[in-house]
């Protein structure tokens, strides 16, 4: 069993609120992996059934994002319109240009 | 085990059983012989009473001549019907004939049997003593007691008599302080049944605890035995090891249902636990089996060895993720355009497993299949976004496409999404400009734009995926630039610059699947 037990789940806090204007915010802090990709997708996934127009990710709290939390964002900028994203860190930041997603993903001003 | 704790109970009550049986027996016992003590001294404070009644009337009768109407008066209290003694009388030792002169209450039996009256006064006549008479008669056995005061001229001797009980059974009065004892009093100081004198009990000989004090009367002794009507020391005392017994039995039986209860359970939980362990082995072995084919799948669809290209050098790796949860979709080719013109591509599927394996091999060959009609990396990039655009999917993926004029000296680049190549010229290395893109499936219709860069003589491309240069916890231009002060400047071979630039610059962890290549100039 040592292979499956050598993959621990990296530590995430997802966290959803709709602001004031009806927007769903969906907060993420820690570091956004492969271990905990899927918790997020599957979170997000619900929200974004009912939330088609404009979805907000904060990301002030988060750390590190590999290409797994990159294909998150990306399934969710598929299915709505207007995705933003928050305070994300300069790590984080450097990701989504780096990927060319700075226009799929922008970074709210 | 069930009945181990059954007979392991078993044997610790056993164990206290016993102890508490010692004890009681000891205790019952040690309180019996108390109990005889107690009787012994009883009986022995009556011989002083006897003694001195019996020694005032002989005295009386020595300085009165033998007086009968004094004798009478003074032993009227104690002898006769419901008194002390049933029979009382005056001796003269020195007469002719032996024979009372007074009798108060019965005639005495010692009267009609001479010859043991002359042994009983003979014996007397010097001892300061009671002397007893033993049992006299058989009919209806009398014990009698004498007393004459020693060396007196013409004294005489006072001799009493009672009549022993019917069978020589006398039972104890209900309040008596002795009521819990049965006794027997043997006259003398052997347990001869021919001394018997009384006793409460109709058989013999006593079976059981029995206790005996020896109590010196007069020239003679009475051995008393007795024996317990009932548990001295309460019945408490007495139960006590039946209760310990059945206590014990009732504990040990608990003890046993619950091992056996608890060595059902475990057995349950044992064979649960070989059932998960089975389910945890099959898991492991489908994961390492569905592992091991994507890994298969993946080494298969990678180019086992380059082809040689007329002056390049081309060296390249693929690193699986040290453990993760499954290979990733990382590949890259490099093919031939023409005489002086290959192709790069490198390229990341997003996931990982089998089905990024698979994904990435579609897109292999969808790439090599445009870029033999197209020459401009951007717009194999575009064909191939518009193709797997046109269908559902889930997955994205970045790539880098990089044509390579040898002659010229001249790159060419198209990045979707992904990162840009490491230029070595001598000692000085940079990553070119080039428009970033998005990745391919993430978008309909992308126009994807190339840049075009000059290579100086004896450069170096180094080609690779993001596994080489993200870490944890650090902004990806940090690995950019690790990989930038590892790789430029060395004079190694080209594999080994692959080797070293792989084991250096890769995280420790290789978290992420890493694919890289490197391609030299010759001139």
């Amino acid at each position: 069993m040592g292979d499956l037990e050598e993959d621990h789940a990296a530590e995430i806090v997802i966290d959803t609120r709709i602001d004031a204007a009806g927007i769903p915010i969906v907060s993420v802090s820690g570091e956004l992996d492969s271990s905990n990709a899927a918790s997020l997708e599957a979170t997000v996934a619900s929200i974004a059934a009912g939330h088609t127009e404009r979805l907000v990710f904060d990301f002030s709290g988060l750390q590190f994002m590999d290409s797994a939390g990159i294909a998150v964002l990306v399934g969710v900028a598929a299915k709505v319109k207007a995705v933003q994203l928050r305070e994300p860190s300069q790590a984080v930041r450097r990701v989504i240009e780096l990927t060319g997603l700075s226009g799929v993903l922008p970074i709210e001003p | 085990m069930a009945s181990v704790a059954f007979l392991l109970g078993l044997a610790v009550t056993a164990g206290f059983t016993l102890t508490s049986l010692a004890l009681y027996d000891h205790n019952e016992n040690h309180l019996l012989r108390l109990r005889a003590r107690q009787v012994g001294s009883v009986l022995t404070a009556a011989v002083p009473s006897i003694q001195s009644t019996l020694a005032s009337a002989a005295e009386l009768a020595d300085a009165t001549g033998g007086n009968a109407q004094k004798f009478r008066q003074f032993m009227a209290p104690y002898a006769g019907p419901g008194r002390q003694f049933a029979s009382a009388s005056l001796w003269p030792l020195q007469a002719s004939k032996l024979a009372p002169t007074v009798v108060v209450g019965t005639a005495p039996v010692l009267a009609s049997l001479p010859a043991q009256a002359r042994s009983l006064f003979a014996h007397a006549e010097h001892t300061r003593l009671l002397n007893t008479a033993g049992i006299l008669g058989s009919a209806h056995p009398s014990v009698g007691f004498e007393f004459s005061t020693p060396d007196v001229k013409h004294g005489f001797a006072v001799y009493v008599e009672n009549p022993l009980p019917k069978d020589r059974h006398s039972a104890l009065a209900g309040n008596s302080a002795f009521s819990d004892l049965n006794y027997v009093l043997y006259l003398g100081r052997s347990r001869n049944p021919k001394n018997l004198l009384v006793t409460s009990l109709h058989r013999f000989p006593i079976k059981g605890r029995r206790a005996s004090d020896v109590v010196p009367f007069g020239d003679s002794a009475f051995t008393l035995v007795v024996t317990p009507r009932g548990p001295l020391g309460g019945t408490f005392f007495a139960s006590l090891p039946w209760i310990i017994v059945i206590v014990g039995v009732l504990i040990s039986l608990a003890a046993a249902l619950m091992t056996d209860r608890l060595a059902r359970r475990r057995q349950h939980a044992e064979q649960l636990t070989g059932v998960l362990d089975r389910v945890a082995a099959e898991n492991h072995q489908l994961y390492t089996e569905q592992r091991g084919i994507a890994q298969t799948l993946q080494h298969a669809l990678l180019p086992d060895t380059l082809p040689d290209f007329k002056g390049l050098q081309v060296s390249a790796r693929y690193v699986p993720a040290a453990s993760g949860i499954d290979v990733g979709g990382d590949w890259y080719d490099v093919v031939a355009i023409d005489d002086r013109r290959v192709l790069l591509v490198i390229g990341d599927v997003s996931g990982h497993g089998l089905h990024a394996a698979t994904t990435m091999a579609l897109l292999r060959h969808a790439t090599l299949a445009y870029a033999a009609e197209e020459r401009d990396p951007a717009t194999v990039l575009t064909k191939l976004s518009d193709f797997v655009n046109s269908g559902a999917h889930d997955y994205f993926a970045t790539m880098l496409c990089a044509l390579i004029d040898t002659d010229a000296h001249r790159l060419t680049i198209a990045s979707a999404g992904h990162m840009a190549p490491l230029l070595i010229d001598g000692d000085d290395g940079r990553y070119p400009e080039i428009d970033a893109n998005v990745p391919i499936g993430v978008e309909r219709s992308s126009d994807y734009q190339e840049t075009t860069v000059s290579v100086a003589p004896n450069a170096t491309l180094v080609a690779f995926t993001d596994g080489l240069v993200e870490r944890r916890g650090e902004v990806l231009d940090t690995g950019l630039d690790r990989l930038r002060d590892a790789a430029t400047g060395q004079r190694l071979a080209l594999d080994d610059l692959v080797a070293m630039v792989t084991r250096d610059v890769a995280s420790e962890a290789h978290q992420d699947d890493t694919a890289i290549v490197v391609i030299k100039w010759e001139t």
